[in-house]
């Protein structure tokens, strides 16, 4: 079903990028964790109270009592959201639109090799760099907390906030995959596979600004991601990720019928 | 038996461009030119061979299987050369074909090497450094180190200087000889007339003309026996300008350019556009 040639190659080429996120990731987590401290938290609370929309806007709100709490509020607004974003972004569109824009896509199809097997094969690639990401930083997140901080955090609950960011990747590279899948021009496979959730993730900043639920929260699938919710094992933010999920295997699927279907004219 | 078998393939894309109506077909063991100028429709209607876009209208099958629905089937046997070769520009030459072996489960080695010497390629460099000429070669390695039954050639020798275009040729005769079928694109008569058995002419999407080679060949090369002196000079005279001697005669054919042939055909309506 799938090629392991294929998988390999795009599996090199993704490690750059795995490998630069993590270490961003890594240094932001333990930094925030770190910064876990009650004095550090009066601070940031004062930040809130003084210049609220600014700090609402990244996803940072007042009142984080536990460290998962704390965690959520800096960590699950900007970093774990943008950071695997731009990854699936990038290789989305790197895994199939460049090939088909520059030509290179002939190697793949010029083979007795289904076209099913090439897009599950790149969509494999593209979920196992988003899986290893989010799984590293899962580590990384209980192994800081735990030697930071023993005992202040619930395992549990963080692997079922991290499940629904996972629930959350999935359908964002789902929406980067379909739109590599569907345009033969890199620059329209960027246009949507990266415009739509840059736009989805600034209108979800915009309504963070506003107190009172707004227009546009109804409008951004980010919505659908509450790790407030899942910490607390809300039976709606499970839903929200049940959603998410269910519309990223829409999409995937969507996408490698598309490639199928398509005429390829390189 | 036909093994290519194209049929009312029709592919519109609007103001003239694309391909109307093309049929032909190409028997197994046979080489057949498709010569045409730029933008005729040729790479159209190998990219329904292909299987890389479906056909509208009218069908195409390779062996038997249609070009679409089989495409993975038929690239078991088929060998591809592009005619515009884009490769994955990070890798060097022979890792490209190291892949592409790799990809298609190809375990025998041993056709890439005899390949790689007669075509004199050192694959060592990085893609995105080579020439056009080089690229040109790591394609018909890739395209051709599976030692499939069929080739499809789309313009093989773009790039590659004289005396590989020879070698091409031969290796084309070759593989002939070895039972191949094969499609060989091209926009130079000389390069069809020298390898193929008929040759389908193709403009503005439609197929003018298709026929055995000799047939165009009596219709397009012109021969003159020339009479001289001495055989030195006959000698020196045939050397000069390509001719065949005998004696003291000497026969020189010229060649005449495809825009000459398209003028045979439509009595002038190439020179005005």
């Amino acid at each position: 079903m799938l090629n392991k040639t294929l998988y390999l190659r795009e599996m090199k080429r993704s490690l750059r990028l795995l490998v630069i996120f993590a270490a961003i990731m890594t240094m932001y987590v333990t930094i925030i964790i770190g910064m876990y401290d009650p004095a550090m938290m009066a601070m940031l609370d004062g930040f809130v109270k003084m210049i609220p929309q600014m700090m609402a806007a990244v996803g940072m709100k007042a009142g984080t009592t536990n460290l998962l709490g704390f965690m959520i509020s800096y960590l699950y607004g900007f970093i774990l959201l943008i950071f695997p974003m731009v990854y699936s972004i990038l290789r989305a569109n790197g895994l199939i639109a460049k090939y088909v824009d520059s030509g290179a896509m002939v190697t793949l199809v010029a083979a007795p090799v289904k076209r099913r097997s090439i897009a599950l094969t790149q969509l494999s690639v593209l979920l196992s760099g988003t899986m290893l990401l989010l799984a590293y930083v899962t580590g990384i997140e209980i192994a800081t907390a735990s030697l930071g901080f023993p005992g202040s955090i619930s395992p549990v609950q963080l692997l079922r906030v991290n499940a629904g960011l996972a629930c959350l990747h999935l359908f964002i590279a789902g929406v980067c995959f379909f739109f590599s899948c569907l345009c033969s021009d890199t620059k329209y496979s960027l246009a949507f596979g990266a415009g739509i959730p840059v736009m989805m993730y600034i209108l979800q900043m915009l309504s963070n600004m506003q107190n009172e639920s707004s227009v546009f929260e109804k409008m951004t699938f980010f919505t659908l991601f509450n790790a407030g919710g899942l910490a607390a094992g809300e039976s709606g933010a499970l839903l929200g990720a049940g959603l998410l999920l269910i519309s990223a295997i829409a999409l995937q699927a969507g996408a490698v019928f598309v490639f199928c279907r398509k005429d390829l004219h390189i | 038996m036909s093994v290519v078998r194209v049929e009312n393939l029709t592919r519109d894309y609007g103001s003239g461009r694309g391909i109307f109506g093309l049929s032909f077909e190409v028997s197994k063991g046979e080489v057949f030119g498709f010569l045409g100028p730029n933008g005729a429709g040729k790479t159209t209607t190998i990219r329904h061979l292909m299987g890389f876009i479906r056909s509208l209208s009218g069908s195409c099958s390779v062996g038997g299987l249609d070009c679409w629905k089989g495409r993975a089937q038929i690239q078991k046997r088929l060998g591809y050369i592009p005619g515009e070769i884009s490769f994955f520009d990070d890798m060097t030459g022979a890792e490209y074909l190291r892949f592409v072996a790799d990809y298609r489960g190809l375990k025998n080695g041993s056709r890439q090497r005899e390949l790689l010497d007669l075509l004199e390629l050192d694959p060592r460099s990085k893609i995105k450094k080579m020439s056009k000429g080089t690229r040109q070669k790591i394609g018909i390695v890739a395209a051709l180190m599976h030692d499939p039954d069929i080739l499809v050639l789309d313009e093989p020798t773009s790039g590659l200087d004289p005396l590989m275009q020879n070698r091409f040729i031969d290796l084309i005769r070759e593989e002939k000889k070895r039972g191949k079928t094969i499609l060989l694109s091209s926009h130079m008569f000389e390069e069809v007339e020298r390898t193929c058995d008929r040759i389908g002419i193709i403009r503005e999407g439609r197929l003018v003309t298709v026929d055995a080679v000799e047939t165009l060949r009596d219709r397009h090369l012109r021969r003159h026996t020339v009479q001289l002196s001495s055989e030195e000079e006959a000698a020196s005279f045939a050397e000069d300008f390509g001719g065949v001697r005998n004696g003291t005669t000497v026969t020189v054919s010229s060649r005449q350019s495809l825009e000459t042939i398209f003028l045979h055909y439509y009595g002038g309506n190439s020179h005005a556009e």
